[in-house]
Order: structure tokens, then C-alpha cells, then sequence
């Protein structure tokens, strides 16, 4: 879940300055009426990436893939691609493709027709764009699926057919505006990993908007988090995931526990003052914040540790609290604590013993435990 | 007074012609006739009681107000022409000869004879085909850009444009062509208004002419030609216009290879219902064009009314009759075979 | 199938008929099937009044329309009012009932030489009475003709049917009649041959001059030279009389300082009678009957004309009209002009369609 593939662990390329971005939005703004959609939006991709556009609905990820393929024109701001101005060319001279959300499959063409629309429109000669779309057939895996039309495919089909049509024309980036959103979930993981392997064939940056926080972190180099038109925070999906940079990303991303408090100094070991959980909390490092500075603790279910056995006393981080609800799920069980003071808790853990065997009930008093580096500090 | 009479007799003109036009019906006349007996070898047994039920109605419908009257009609065509009540002859007889019973059937083929010797028949029906033809293109040529416009706009408007183009049709139609006379003629409205702007300097002879004709066929016609383009335009996903754009295609271009492809449907509906009662348009070319706009609906209406020769007018109506249902079948065939592709 | 159905078609009209004729001795209504622009309304309010018998009153402009109608049958109309050659026509047809002259009590204010002249369409004067009476001839803008040709032959159908002439006057709209039968008699006559020629090779002489004045004339048609002559549309065209002094009186009344004159011309032309009948299927012929009486009332006829500007075959009536109508010799034309008027019989269905398509290939500027 935290990471992808291992191929992928040396392709950084966000990291090397030297790198040239293919992709730069700078201070891009787009508003209809009142609603600003994109505000003030900023952000570098660079070739070969897996680049996953994540946030709430409403959020403007699809205005932003809209304006880069050219749909939409920024109110302000540019858009360069490949060190190209893009802002002001109109969609149909953009190197970019984009996938439909709906596909937008010609229904009054065949497959191939679909698939050869693009290079029709560069001119190419009949063969060449023959061997090609018979390529792209190939490449998702349809080779024998040419003389069909739309609408005597299933969804899946239909959804590699528009993925063929927007890669056969091998754009400088492919734009996919939920392109998984339609399908079941089996179908969806499958086809995640699909993806996958023809980016890594065909070399072309991916930019993909999703909803689906495990569909980017399963899928991405690196994941965007927008939230009202801004960009939350810009990181591969481990980073985003351990060391999200705000309560609004820890949120967001898989669920959290959050304890709100006040910092105190102290060189070795710096702590938190938490009201919430009774007692202070430890960080694993110092901040650079003056004592009694507002912050947040987040840290994950799964990190916590449950225990009916009382800690040993002088334990670090320990909260005592009633079990309040125990959801199983197959692979895990999360406990719902409530603690004394009233809050919450949620913690998880792996299934590794039979449910007959489970030694935590309701209404038991259980305690928490974790070691300082699973938790984050924040300070927004 | 005399625009209250005119009115009436147009009206009548326009329902006699008409009358002898009750033409989509034939279409599926002809599916339905290979009849009954083949349904039902081919419906179960039990099916069939309930599918009759339901495809009663129509049947009869389609006996009652289409294939009676053609029968008739096909039968007076055989008559001869007399003076008498009803003015013609009567083509079956029942005879008595010597206590025995003989139906008589005395056809008169001579009808059909003088639709062929005679050119201004073959003529009056090119030309009418040729003013259909003309006024569909135009109409098309008007309608499609409205239809466009209205297909785009905002979805809360789209209910009061549809609603704006049916409008007219709650006033008498002889009214509105009246009205185009006051616009077009001499010292008319039109001219009135280019003197005024200066743009010509004698006014046009418009009125009377075939220009008028198709202004008024094509203003008439226009909701029929509209609606349908609407209708097929407002279903269309503008994203497919995006597509093709974001896969290198201009605009201008994507208007013909994505557009009209798929609003074919509906330029094939609008068409016809266009051409189709305009082939038999005897008002129109009767009130705004001149005496030598030879159409076959006057024809028909002179054989009617000034030759008293229902036969003769009964044989043109047949003859119009068949040139209209070919390219109905034809496109039947055409819908059919779509059909069969989308399921 | 179809005998079935006409069976109990036959079997419901008896019996409708028949229940009402049980019902009342008649329903107080009768059905008029009129010439549009054709009588002083007061009149039909006048006869409600004082008979209590409802008038439903409808009307036609040609009388194609009126014969199309009375041969299909059953139209409803009590009384009908068919031009003289048209009548004899439908009289041979069967459309029409025999007049029952006891319940026409006015009948003897007919003048017999009117009579007598219509008697060559209805034998006997069985069938029908003259209602109203008149002539083919020619109207114009005086204004506007004057302009363009100073010395016009406005008394001559020279007017129409002299290419030289017409041509002058296209520019401002000619119109001519829409009457095949109408316009083949009428230009034979001018050419000097037998107006009332049923002669297929006679009728060829129309052909030539119609075609060579063709290209000048805006419109065929019956009606709507009453319009667009009082509107100024026009300034030339062929009409019925009183019709076209309809038209003139429009034009005063409007003040649109239209000036419009009518003449019979000095080739004379087609007299036509307009008759009052009843149809053999009339639902009210005792009202019909009544109708018809009350229009041969001296004072109501006079009335008529009065309004209309056309003559009436009513003797006693003369003295009771308008002066200014009775003088105008384009209404009722002094004996000389009298002597060139001619009526004609209808032709028979060969010659009809002859006449028919000589008259389209022309109108259609072949
Ligand atoms: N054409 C438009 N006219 C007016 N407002 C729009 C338009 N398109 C988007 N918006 C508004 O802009 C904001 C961002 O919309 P956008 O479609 O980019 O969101 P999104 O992140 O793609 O959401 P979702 O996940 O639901 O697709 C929304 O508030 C939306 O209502
Ligand atoms: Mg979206």
C-alpha cells in the first residue's frame, strides 16, 4: 500500500536539480464567476512520471487537467510544456492527449477508426497508421477487437480503447481524468497495474486525476494533494503517507488519529502538552517552535499498539481508555477506544490470531502504545 | 371577406392534396401487408394473443384512415370521368344475367395512359421534386446553424427556444403566408425597408416569383427540420467535439466528421419530413409564387377542381404516391439496418 | 366488406334523416353556400328576424370549389348559388331538387327576358332563379395607367390581350382571371370567332394570345384582384363587375387616393347569372324555399344590389335601386352594349380537358 513497485525506488528525478521539468504550471488561476476553481497553482513534472492529481470533490483537478490540455485557458499565470508556452494554444496543437472520464469513443467509428482519428489528423500515410493502431490494439490488448464499434464493447474494453486512441499519437503527456472510475473494483486493480506496465512501456509522462487515495498511492511516482484550488502538498506516496505536512494531507490520506496540544522545549526530549490524551506526548525530534507553540500529533491506527496489560509505569505515550467498538474487516481489526477524557482512538491490528482467539473485548480497559518516530508532528 | 373565402379554398386545396398524401403510413402499410398468417407462424401461440392486443390499435388505424382511402382512391383511378354524382364511373358492377350473378370489373388504364402522353405530368412532378429538393437543402442550410445554437445553449433556455420554434404553429398557417405577402410584395415591407436603408433604389420583384415560394416553404417548414436536428444535436456529448480536438482535430474540420455524422439521424427525420409534404405543397406556391410555378399539387388540384376529372386526379395522386414511397422505403430499409447495428 | 359498411352508413343517414323529420317539421336553420363579398349582411339578419329561421352562411370564391362540393354529395347547404353554365352542368349531374313555385310566392317580380335568357341552362326554369347578374371586364388604377400610356384603350380588352399594350402596365401588376372556361370564351370573342365555340380547334386559337401576354401578367386568380387593386398593388387587371366596384369603393373609403374605373368592353364579353338552387340533399328545403322567396322581394334585392354593384334579374326591383347603380352602364349596360353581351353552355368532358390544359401550359409560361 505505502509503496510501488520496486523499479521505481531510483527514478526521482524531483530530487535532482538538474533535472528539466517536462511540465510547469506557474501561478495558474482560473475562476467561473465566484468559484475560484485553481488558485494561484504551482507545480513541476518531469518526464516518465506517474503523476496523480488526489483531492476532495470540488477541489479543481479536473480544471487543472482541463487547462492543460487546453479546454480551459488559465485567468492567469503559464503553463509550459517541454519549455514550450503552452497557455494561449488551443488543444489541437498541444503534444498532450487526454483520456476521458467517459471516454468520448466516437460512437460512429469503428475501433480503428477511433484509434486512427489522431494520426489522420497529422497526415501520416495510410500504412504507418495502420502498423500503428494495430501497435496500440496490441498494447491493450485488444488486437482483434478493430472492426468493432463502441458501443458492442464492455466498459473495460471500451476504457483501453480510449487509452489506445489517446496514446497511439505518443503525445509529450497523457492526461487521464479518472480513467478507472467506471469500472468494478476487481476490474479497477487489475487495470491499475495495466497502466502501470504500458507507461513503463511507452516512457510517456502520466498525469491522472483521481478520488481514489489507494489508486494513487498504488499507481504514482508522485501524488499532488489539492485542496480548494491550491496544491496541500507535492510527495511520492511513502512521503505523503508518513510525513504528510498538514493535519488536512494526514487526513485525507488513509485514516489518523489526531491529538491536539501545546509545545513544550526540552533538548532530548521534546514533548507535547495534550489535554486530549491525559498526559504529554513525546516527538521524535525538536521543533523550532517556542514552548507552549500550538501543534498537532498525528499518527496512524495501525502504528498503535493495543494492550489489556497495563504498561510498565514511566512509559512514554501510553494512553488507558475503554473499548468502545471493534470493527472487522478480514485482515485487520480496528478498535475504537474511548479514552478518559472522552476522545476517540482508533487503532488497528493485523489479524494474526483466529477471531475465536481475540483476547480484546468490549468494554475492556485496554492501553495504547507506540514508539515516538511512528507519530508526526504538525504545525498546521 | 374575400380573405375568409380565399382562406377556406386554400384550406381545402391543402386537405384535398393532402388527403391523397397520408403518406408515412404507407410505409409501414407495406411492412405490415405480407399479413397476418405469416405473424402468426412465426408468434407463439400464446404470445400472440396479447401481442394482438397490442398491435391492434395501430393495424386498425392504419385500415381505417390509410389503406381504405387509398383503396379508393387506387379504385377511382380506374374509373372514367362522368356526369353524375360522384362524377365518375363505377369500376365494380354486380350483373345479372339469366337468374346467375357475374362481378363485373371494368378497369380504365387510360388515366395512367395520360399521365405518360402527356409531358406537363412528368414535368409538373420533376419540378415539384426539384422545388422539394431545393427547399429541403435550404431548409437545412437554415435550420441546422438554429438547431446548433439551440442544441448548445444553456440547458434552462432550451425548454422556451423549442417552445419559441412551435409557437407560430398556434396561429393559422394561411395567416402567416398572408403575412409573408405583406412583407414581400412591391411596395411591401422588404422593399420598404432596403429603399429606406437605401440599398436599392427600385423595389424587387420578390412576390409572384419562386424565390418567394421557397422564403414561404422554407418558413413554413422550418420547426420540422429544427426539431428533429435538435433532438439528435441536444443528445450528442460535447466531449466528443473536445476529443477530436485534443487529438489534433480543428474545429471546422471536427464540425464535419464528428457533428454531422451523428446529427444524420436527425438530418435524414428533418429532411423528410420536409420534402415529403412539400412534393404536394399547393398553398404556398398558390399564394406567393407566380402562375408558372408548375408544381404537381396545383396539377392535381386543376384535375380536381377544373377538369371535374377525379379519375385523372385520382391516377396523379397514385403516381405521386409511388414516387414518395421509394425513398421512404428505402430509408426504412436504412433505419432498420441502424437499428439492427445498435442493438 | 366496404358494402357493409356502406349498408350501415345508408342505414344511420335514413335514420338521422328520419328521426328528424319526426322531431320537427323542419329545424329553424338553413345552410347558404354563397360568393364570397356577396350580400349586405342586414339582410340575413333582417330575414332571422322576421322569419325566426336561423342563417348559416358560408362561402366559396370559384365555382370549381361549389361543383367539386355539390358532386361529392351530402354537403349540408340548403341553397347554393352556381353561375348559369355550371348550373346546366349539375342540373345533367342530378344534383339539384325541382323548385316548388307555390311556396315562391315573389316569383311573378322576375323580369321574363332575364328568365328567358337563363332558360338555355335550365329548361323550363325548373331548378333555379337569377340572384345576381353580370359582366367580365376590365379594371384599373386610372392614375397609374395614365402615367404610363396616355391614350390606353381602357374600353377595349386590347388592354389585356394586346402585347404592345400590356407590356406597358407590368411593372405595376396585371392581373387575369383564373377561369379556364371564362377565358377561352372570352378571348375568342375578341378575336371575333363564336364565344361559345365547342370546337377543339377553335379553342387552339386561345393558345397564342394568351402565351404572347403571358410574360406580362403577375397573377392568375378570381379573388384577390379585390385587395390588391383598392391597395394600389396593381393597376390592370380582369374581374367580375361588381367586384371590381368593390374594389373601387374600398379604395374610396380607405382615402388612399386609389382611383379605380371598371369598363365593359367594346368587343364585348361573357354575361354570367349567378343562380339561387337548392341540392337535391338539402336538409331544409322548406327553408330554402323561403330563403329564396325573401331574395325575390323587390325591396330586398334592390338592397342587394345596392350593396354589391351588381344588376339582379328582378323586374320589379329596378325602380327600388340605387340611380347611380342603375344608370352606371357598367352594372346595367345600355341595350347597344346589351346586344355584345353572350353566355355560353359548359363544354363536355373532352373539351373541358382541352380547355384545362391549353389553359395551364399557358398560365404555367411554357
Ligand atoms: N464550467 C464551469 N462553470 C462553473 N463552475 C465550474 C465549471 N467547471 C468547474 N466549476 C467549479 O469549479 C470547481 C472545481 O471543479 P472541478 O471540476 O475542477 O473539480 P474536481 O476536482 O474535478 O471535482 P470532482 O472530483 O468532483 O470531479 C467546482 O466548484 C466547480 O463547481
Ligand atoms: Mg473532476
Amino acid at each position: 500500500m505505502a509503496s510501488g513497485p520496486t523499479t521505481r525506488r531510483t527514478f526521482e528525478p524531483w530530487d535532482d536539480p538538474k533535472s528539466k521539468p517536462i511540465l510547469r504550471v506557474s501561478s495558474v488561476s482560473k475562476s467561473y464567476g465566484s468559484v475560484t476553481a485553481v488558485d494561484q497553482l504551482s507545480l513541476d513534472i518531469h518526464r516518465g512520471e506517474f503523476f496523480a492529481l488526489l483531492g476532495p470533490s470540488g477541489c479543481g483537478k479536473t480544471t487543472l487537467l482541463r487547462m492543460l490540455a487546453g479546454f480551459e485557458r488559465p485567468d492567469t499565470g503559464r503553463i509550459e510544456l517541454d519549455g514550450v508556452d503552452m497557455t494561449a494554444v488551443p488543444p489541437y496543437r498541444r503534444p498532450v492527449n487526454m483520456m476521458f472520464q467517459s471516454y468520448a469513443l466516437f460512437p460512429h467509428m469503428s475501433v480503428e477508426g477511433n484509434i486512427a482519428f489522431g494520426l489522420k489528423q497529422e497526415g501520416l500515410p495510410a500504412r504507418e497508421i495502420k502498423t500503428r493502431v494495430a501497435e496500440a490494439l496490441a498494447l491493450v490488448q485488444l488486437p482483434d477487437y478493430g472492426r468493432r464499434k463502441p458501443h458492442q464493447l464492455s466498459g473495460g474494453q471500451r476504457q483501453r480503447v480510449a487509452l489506445a486512441r489517446s496514446l497511439v499519437k505518443r503525445p509529450k503527456m497523457l492526461l487521464l481524468d479518472e480513467p478507472l472510475a467506471a469500472l468494478d473494483r476487481k476490474l479497477r486493480e487489475e487495470t491499475q497495474f495495466e497502466l502501470m506496465t504500458i507507461q513503463e512501456q511507452v516512457g510517456i509522462t502520466f498525469v491522472i486525476v483521481t478520488h481514489d487515495q489507494d489508486e494513487a498511492m498504488t499507481m504514482a511516482s508522485r501524488i499532488a494533494v489539492m485542496d480548494r484550488g491550491r496544491i496541500a502538498q507535492v510527495a511520492p506516496p511513502t512521503e505523503i503517507y508518513e510525513q504528510p505536512n498538514s493535519r488536512y494531507v494526514a487526513d485525507f490520506i488513509g485514516s489518523v488519529n489526531l491529538f491536539e496540544g501545546n509545545y513544550v522545549g526540552g533538548d532530548g526530549a521534546p514533548t507535547m502538552r495534550c489535554a486530549e490524551a491525559g498526559c504529554d506526548l513525546s516527538l521524535a525530534q525538536p521543533l523550532l517552535v517556542a514552548p507552549g507553540h500550538r501543534l498537532w500529533v498525528a499518527i496512524r491506527p495501525e502504528k498503535l499498539e493495543i494492550s489489556r496489560e497495563p504498561p510498565p509505569p514511566g512509559t512514554l505515550n501510553c494512553l488507558s481508555g475503554v473499548v468502545w467498538d471493534i470493527g472487522y474487516l478480514g485482515d485487520f481489526s480496528t478498535y475504537r477506544v474511548k479514552l478518559d477524557s472522552g476522545k476517540i482512538v482508533s487503532a488497528a491490528e493485523a489479524n494474526r490470531m483466529r477471531l475465536t482467539e481475540r483476547t480484546i473485548s468490549w468494554e475492556d480497559r485496554v492501553y495504547l502504545r507506540w514508539v515516538p518516530q511512528a507519530a508526526v508532528a504538525l504545525l498546521s | 371577406m374575400t380573405f375568409g373565402a380565399a382562406t377556406r379554398e386554400a384550406t381545402r386545396a391543402r386537405w384535398a392534396a393532402r388527403a391523397s398524401l397520408i403518406l408515412k403510413p404507407l410505409q409501414s402499410a407495406l411492412d405490415a401487408f405480407p399479413p397476418s398468417r405469416w405473424l402468426m407462424r412465426r408468434l407463439d401461440r400464446r404470445a400472440l394473443k396479447g401481442r394482438l392486443l397490442a398491435i391492434a390499435p395501430p393495424y386498425a388505424w392504419l385500415l381505417i384512415f390509410f389503406l381504405a382511402p387509398f383503396a379508393i382512391v387506387l379504385k377511382i383511378s380506374f374509373a372514367e370521368p362522368d356526369v353524375a354524382m360522384p362524377p365518375y364511373t363505377e369500376v365494380f358492377a354486380l350483373i345479372e344475367d339469366a337468374g346467375s350473378f357475374f362481378l363485373s370489373i371494368k378497369l380504365n388504364f387510360s388515366n395512367y395512359l395520360l399521365l405518360i402522353e402527356d409531358d406537363l405530368y412528368l414535368r409538373a412532378y420533376l419540378n415539384s421534386l426539384k422545388i422539394a429538393a431545393i427547399s429541403t437543402a435550404l431548409a437545412l442550410m437554415v435550420g441546422f446553424p438554429i438547431a446548433y445554437a439551440m442544441a448548445r445553449a444553456p440547458r434552462r433556455w432550451r425548454g422556451a427556444l423549442v417552445m419559441m420554434m412551435i409557437l407560430p404553429f398556434w396561429t393559422s398557417f394561411l395567416i402567416r403566408v398572408y403575412a409573408w405577402i405583406g412583407i414581400l410584395k412591391n411596395e411591401g415591407l422588404l422593399n420598404g425597408f432596403l429603399q429606406w436603408l437605401g440599398v436599392i433604389g427600385e423595389p424587387l420583384t420578390i412576390l409572384n416569383t419562386d424565390f418567394a415560394v421557397y422564403i414561404g416553404i422554407v418558413y413554413s417548414y422550418l420547426p420540422f427540420m429544427v426539431l428533429p436536428l435538435y433532438a439528435a444535436l441536444e443528445r450528442m456529448d460535447e466531449s466528443l467535439l473536445e476529443a477530436a480536438s485534443d487529438l489534433g482535430c480543428r474545429p471546422v474540420k471536427a464540425f464535419w466528421v464528428i457533428t454531422v455524422p451523428l446529427a444524420a439521424p436527425g438530418i435524414i427525420a428533418g429532411s423528410f419530413l420536409v420534402f415529403i409534404p412539400v412534393v404536394g405543397e399547393v398553398v404556398i406556391p398558390d399564394l406567393l409564387g407566380g402562375s408558372d410555378t408548375l408544381m404537381i399539387g396545383r396539377l392535381l388540384w386543376a384535375e380536381f377542381f377544373s377538369n371535374h376529372d377525379w379519375p385523372v386526379a385520382s391516377a396523379v395522386a397514385m403516381i405521386l404516391l409511388l414516387i414518395l414511397v421509394i425513398p421512404i422505403v428505402l430509408f426504412q430499409r436504412h433505419q432498420a439496418a441502424r437499428q439492427e447495428a445498435a442493438r | 366488406m366496404r358494402k357493409y359498411v356502406l349498408g350501415v352508413g345508408a342505414a344511420l343517414c335514413a335514420l338521422v334523416v328520419g328521426a328528424s323529420a319526426l322531431l320537427a317539421a323542419e329545424d329553424k336553420v338553413v345552410h347558404v353556400y354563397n360568393w364570397s363579398d356577396y350580400i349586405d349582411d342586414t339582410i340575413l339578419k333582417e330575414f332571422e328576424a322576421e322569419t325566426g329561421i336561423k342563417v348559416v352562411y358560408d362561402t366559396f370564391d370559384s365555382n370549381d370549389t361549389l361543383e367539386t362540393k355539390l358532386l361529392t354529395g351530402n354537403t349540408g347547404y340548403d341553397v347554393v348559388v352556381p353561375s348559369g353554365s355550371f348550373l346546366a352542368r349539375q342540373i345533367t349531374a342530378g344534383v339539384f331538387r325541382e323548385l316548388d313555385r307555390a311556396k315562391l310566392t315573389n316569383y311573378g317580380n322576375m323580369d321574363p327576358a332575364i328568365m328567358a335568357r337563363v332558360a338555355i341552362w335550365d329548361e323550363g326554369n325548373k331548378h333555379a332563379v337569377p340572384y345576381m347578374w353580370g359582366t367580365t371586364g376590365i379594371a384599373y388604377n386610372v392614375k397609374k395607367i395614365k402615367e404610363r400610356m396616355p391614350d390606353a384603350p381602357v374600353d377595349s380588352f386590347r388592354m389585356v390581350f394586346d402585347p404592345e399594350v400590356i407590356a406597358k402596365f407590368k411593372d405595376c401588376g396585371v392581373y387575369l382571371m383564373d377561369e379556364v372556361d371564362d377565358m377561352h370564351q372570352i378571348v375568342l370573342n375578341y378575336l371575333g370567332e363564336d364565344g361559345n365555340s365547342q370546337n377543339a380547334e377553335t379553342l387552339k386559337k386561345v393558345v397564342p394570345v394568351l402565351k404572347a401576354v403571358r410574360p406580362f401578367v403577375t397573377k392568375f386568380h378570381n379573388s384577390a384582384q379585390i385587395e390588391a387593386l383598392a391597395n394600389g398593388d396593381i393597376c390592370l387587371t380582369m374581374g367580375w363587375s361588381g367586384d371590381m366596384l368593390q374594389a373601387k369603393n374600398r379604395a374610396i373609403e380607405a382615402k388612399n387616393g386609389v382611383d379605380i374605373a371598371f369598363s365593359i368592353p367594346r368587343e364585348g364579353t361573357l354575361m354570367f347569372f349567378d343562380m339561387l338552387a337548392i341540392p337535391a340533399d338539402a336538409p331544409h328545403p322548406d327553408n330554402a324555399h323561403a330563403f329564396i322567396d325573401y331574395l325575390m322581394r323587390p325591396e330586398v334585392i334592390a338592397k342587394a344590389s345596392n350593396y354589391i354593384f351588381y344588376a339582379n334579374g328582378n323586374a320589379a326591383a329596378t325602380k327600388l335601386v340605387d340611380p347611380a347603380i342603375v344608370n352606371d352602364p357598367s352594372v346595367y349596360p345600355p341595350p347597344d352594349v346589351m346586344k355584345k353581351l353572350f353566355v355560353v353552355t359548359p363544354y363536355d368532358a373532352k373539351l373541358q380537358r382541352v380547355a384545362t390544359r391549353q389553359f395551364s401550359s399557358i398560365r404555367g409560361g411554357e
